[in-house]
């Protein structure tokens, strides 16, 4: 069973944001109510389907079932401190005042803290003080690096030594990470070099910050199986000038180390994450039509498929 | 600072870091001396040249000039609070604070602000180098720092800190009278005591007086770090991979460089293919080939498409638009040679560029 949050690791580039469309498409399309939390992307998913970016933390449907918002602290800590603690004094002479505005800012893991806090909200008591009810959320959340950071922003923060307000936040945003039916990660990387030294890193730090193992691993833009059988001798016969043919070869060898990736992937994380690693080759299948929101249809369904299978 | 300075910025795997260490190589063979700064514990870039990178920068075997550092942040920041805290004991209590401890673990994030830092303080104790060239963070992350200069600076200005910092003060001689705080400054503590409780002020106060030297030799490094890449003797070479996001990632990263009053010298297309391979390729039937090389001829024709789209999207962004090819060798496990070979590609093209 997939937990209610869904947190979608992985660097810069490697199709975070498309995965978590991805998962988030598929299950609307089976009826639940979703919702797509970005925080600092760098491309919002927003105008794959047509619609504007997410610019606030109010969700906008973008397609049928599935809403997109984007984390802003400033709406968020309103949010917290206004219509959730109902201490408007003490938001507006205290926090909005520009100098605790700018140590919130500069402060440790605030930012992160009431990021997580607002899950726990929107998964708590959103329904009933705000009327918005998701049966699912999937984060989009690479604040800094991969995102690992992000979950081990509540063990930070604990060992600050906080009391009142503050330790009450950590504590049920710590309950919360800590239950698998509440939150679970999943990894995305890429089948080169540089992301498989990046994911045999992020992979046991995510285990040991949650103190279990990611969901599953993905791997975006693998080449399709029936794609390894390629045969040099068939290129030769192709008319191509010296310089295509030189810039082809080098294409073949970049698919070709793919595959050589992909397999050392698997190797590397077998056992380390609970459903295993899931080549998604979609991306090269799609061509040439690779639209984002191609790319996002085509991989919905391989996706669920491989967190829900029956094991 | 008059060296010169040459940043690599882009979106996350469009091929920085490998560029970036090519042309360093490079520049070295032409005489220069060059220090190469990487920002990503990529060990890849250590396995191509060869050594062991570490925050302090070591020659680079194999390539004589070049003299090359990888950013870790938290060796930077200890380095740095020994050079303002030359008391043992206060650096020790510094260094065990809480709100520090989870600094250093924020701030290991903010690389843009440790890059720049770490480069002046270079230049300062290596004034022989002519060179830098830098790798950074990716996208808009590389500059984060020029955007929002305030980010470090929060801690330092402000009455709330001159209230913390009176607090630590009394804290220290045991007298705690906040009577003779101003109504204004009660309420903010106050406030911050009922939401983090007192014993957190108490540590932040303490944290904020003994990191407050430590920052303040970082800011003056980065106001000239500012100074620097604003300069004549900086070029920002703009890094992209043929890929969709490309067009829109090069626009939004020449804007934020536009708002802090940095253009780019030049847009690297990185893994270029010739102009003609579409059209050649257009003239094959992929359904006359086996599905390996139907899937290869397909993916070549999308990718020399997606080139052309790439190309037509970041056109007149930047004075030169350089396409570096797509080298045969570098997937494998990178050596000098090859990467010295990629670096004399951008720099030859850099240089027709500059003539025309």
């Amino acid at each position: 069973m997939l937990p209610r949050i869904v947190f979608v690791l992985g660097k810069g580039g490697v199709g975070r944001s498309t995965v978590s469309a991805a998962l988030g498409l598929a299950l609307a399309k089976r009826g639940e109510r979703v919702l797509v939390f970005e925080w600092t992307v760098a491309e919002p998913i927003g105008p794959w389907f047509g619609a504007p970016p997410a610019e606030s933390v109010i969700p906008a449907e973008i397609v049928a079932r599935m809403s997109v918002a984007n984390f802003r602290l400033d709406a968020v800590l309103r949010a917290y401190f206004v219509d959730h603690l109902r201490m408007r004094l003490f938001h507006k002479h205290v926090i909005e005042g520009p100098h605790v505005r700018r140590l919130i800012e500069a402060a440790p893991g605030i930012a992160e803290l009431m990021f997580l806090g607002h899950l726990w909200w929107l998964t708590t008591l959103a329904e009933k003080e705000a009327g918005l009810t998701f049966d699912r959320i999937v984060v989009d959340a690479p604040a800094t690096g991969h995102g690992a950071s992000l979950l081990e922003l509540p063990t930070t923060v604990s060992a600050l030594g906080a009391t009142g307000l503050l330790e009450m936040e950590v504590g049920r945003v710590q309950a919360m990470m800590a239950d698998p039916a509440r939150t679970g990660a999943i990894v995305v990387a890429l089948p080169d070099e540089l992301s498989l030294e990046e994911t045999c890193e992020l992979v046991p730090r995510t285990t040991q910050t949650l103190r279990r193992r990611p969901i599953a691993a993905f791997v975006n833009r693998c080449m399709p199986a029936k794609a390894h059988a390629t045969t040099p001798r068939e290129l030769d016969a192709l008319t191509l000038t010296t310089t295509s043919r030189e810039a082809l070869a080098v294409l073949e060898a970049e698919l070709r180390g793919r595959g050589a990736f992909e397999a050392e992937l698997r190797t590397a994380l077998a056992g380390a994450t609970e459903r295993g690693t899931c080549a998604l080759e979609e991306q090269l299948a799609v061509l040439p039509r690779a639209t984002p929101a191609a790319v996002v249809r085509a991989l919905a369904a391989p996706i669920l498929s491989h967190l829900e299978a029956p094991r | 600072m008059t060296a010169r300075m040459h940043v690599f910025v882009g979106a996350g795997g469009v091929g920085k870091t490998t560029l970036a260490a090519g042309y360093a190589l490079a520049l070295a063979r032409t005489g220069a001396k060059v220090a190469l700064l990487g920002i990503d514990p990529a060990r890849r870039l250590q396995g191509a040249l060869g050594i062991t990178l570490g925050d302090l920068a070591v020659p680079v075997a194999g390539a004589a000039g070049v003299d090359a550092a990888l950013l870790r942040p938290e060796d930077s920041l200890r380095r740095w609070a020994a050079e303002a805290l030359p008391d043992g004991v206060t650096r020790e209590r510094l260094l065990a604070n809480p709100f520090f401890l989870a600094l250093a673990d924020r701030l290991a994030g903010a690389t843009d602000i440790f890059a720049a830092v770490r480069l002046v303080e270079w230049a300062e104790r290596d004034p022989t180098r002519t060179d830098f060239v830098v790798d950074t963070a990716p996208g808009l992350n590389a500059i984060e720092f020029l955007r929002r200069p305030q980010t470090l600076s929060a801690f330092l200005e402000g009455r709330l800190v001159g209230w913390l910092r009176w607090l630590a003060g009394q804290q220290a001689s045991g007298n705690d009278h906040p009577g003779i705080l101003g109504m204004g400054a009660q309420r903010v503590l106050g406030g911050l005591r009922r939401l983090t409780g007192a014993r957190m002020v108490l540590e932040l106060a303490e944290f904020v007086w003994l990191v407050e030297r430590v920052f303040a030799n970082m800011l003056v490094r980065l106001a000239k770090a500012q100074a620097w890449l604003k300069s004549d003797a900086t070029r920002v070479l703009l890094v992209t991979a043929v890929r969709d996001d490309a067009a829109a990632s090069v626009t939004s990263m020449t804007d934020a460089l536009a708002a802090v009053g940095i253009a780019p010298h030049a847009i690297v297309v990185n893994r270029a293919v010739p102009d003609g391979l579409g059209a050649e390729l257009a003239a094959i039937d992929p359904a006359t080939l086996s599905a390996g090389g139907a899937m290869l001829v397909t993916y070549a024709r999308a990718y020399a498409a997606m080139q052309a789209r790439v190309l037509a999207g970041v056109a007149g962004q930047a004075p030169a638009i350089l396409r570096v090819p797509a080298l045969r060798g570098l997937a494998e496990a990178g050596r000098v040679d090859t990467l010295m070979a990629l670096g004399d590609r951008l720099l030859r093209l850099q240089a027709a560029a500059d003539a025309s």
